[in-house]
């Protein structure tokens, strides 16, 4: 009884910053447009960082920015949204097939060399090899592979801490308005 | 304290004053094909019959013993200078001789340029060719891409990619499992 009082004289502080803390995700034309302008853009630009490893891209800040992308989606539109439109299921998905999909490249050379090469030798990719020549299929099993790879795990990463972080606050404010009521 | 301060500027003036010297000391680095810049001397010999023997394709023995007493053997993983197991090319370019091994690798058999040798002032100078000069010269022909730095990140330093990339996907993992709810996938 004693703790419930306590919890009743306390009530008035945490009360009224709660109470706003509470409302409903009130939406911004200017933010939205903003935003449905800006994504496709944002996630074009960061597949062509992906695929550009002749350059000066690579799979590690394509990654940053896919998920930048996804992350302006989200607050822009809100986490109820967001999480239609990117399930966390996918998510976790991405996180580790883009892990397997490097590893993946590493075994493929094993499986096609019958043994003969190591993990990540790719200069070992017979059937590939035939057609266009071992230099030229090893390049593009380092463009399309391993920075995709790496470019899918980082993106999924990103995205789940975000939607971690974010649902971690709404919690907190959702527990802080129920000790109120 | 007014001696401390006086030490501590002392002190800078000379440090600035060897920083100076060292700027001014640096070799300029105008040639990118000058021997300094694309081989590291090891060590000199003298020349009584290595020219023609070089000439005639046969690494001298003195160079084989040399060179393998320096570490370049197969205790630590480098191809010696066996028999049979090297080509010996006059290049005009540097005006001395490249020797290139065949490293024994099963899907890359042509031989690499490991030691350069020349004649100047009468003796004989080994070279190494420089690693990051030959990383430079071989990327595009090895790992079929144009960027050096690629290669480099996904194909000669592949592992230590690969679980950079491990170390993002536990990184993520342990945010979810710190912070997230049960039931919330």
């Amino acid at each position: 009884m004693s703790h419930g009082k306590e919890a009743e004289m306390e009530a008035p502080g945490p009360g009224s910053r709660a109470s706003p803390a509470k409302k409903e995700y009130r939406r911004d034309v200017i933010i939205e447009t903003t935003a449905k302008a800006m994504v496709p853009l944002v996630l074009l630009f960061g597949m062509y960082i992906i695929v550009g490893t002749e350059g000066t891209g690579g799979g590690f800040p394509g990654g940053c920015i896919l998920a930048a992308g996804f992350i302006l989606y989200i607050t822009a539109f809100g986490t109820e949204m967001g999480r239609v439109r990117i399930p966390e299921s996918w998510n976790t998905f991405f996180k580790s097939f883009g892990l397997y999909l490097y590893c993946g490249a590493g075994f493929l050379a094993i499986i096609f060399s019958l043994g003969a090469a190591q993990f990540l030798n790719y200069s070992a990719v017979w059937p590939l090899a035939n057609l266009v020549g071992v230099a030229v299929t090893r390049g593009y099993l380092l463009a399309f592979m391993v920075s995709v790879g790496i470019g899918t795990t980082v993106m999924g990463a990103f995205i789940s801490q975000f939607f971690d972080l974010a649902w971690k606050d709404e919690d907190e404010e959702q527990e802080q308005g129920e000790k109120v009521e | 304290m007014k001696t401390l301060s006086l030490a501590g500027l002392l002190l800078v003036l000379f440090l600035a004053g060897i920083f100076v010297y060292v700027v001014e000391d640096v070799p300029a680095f105008g040639n990118a094909k000058s021997p300094a810049n694309r081989y590291i001397a090891i060590f000199t010999i003298e020349p009584e019959g290595a020219v023609e023997s070089l000439d005639a394709g046969v690494v001298p023995l003195e160079i084989k013993t040399r060179t393998e007493a320096m570490g370049f053997n197969r205790e630590n993983n480098f191809p010696t200078l066996e028999e049979g197991n090297y080509v010996i090319e006059r290049n005009e370019e540097d005006e001395g001789w490249d020797i290139l091994i065949h490293e024994g690798e099963i899907f890359f058999t042509e031989p690499l340029k490991y030691y350069h040798v020349k004649e100047a002032e009468g003796k004989l100078t080994i070279y190494r060719y420089n690693w990051p000069v030959r990383v430079l010269e071989k990327t595009e022909e090895e790992a079929g891409t144009l960027n050096a730095v690629t290669a480099g990140l996904a194909d000669y330093r592949g592992y230590d990619t690969m679980f950079e990339e491990t170390v993002i996907f536990s990184g993520a993992v342990c945010v979810v499992l710190l912070l997230r709810k049960r039931g919330r996938l």
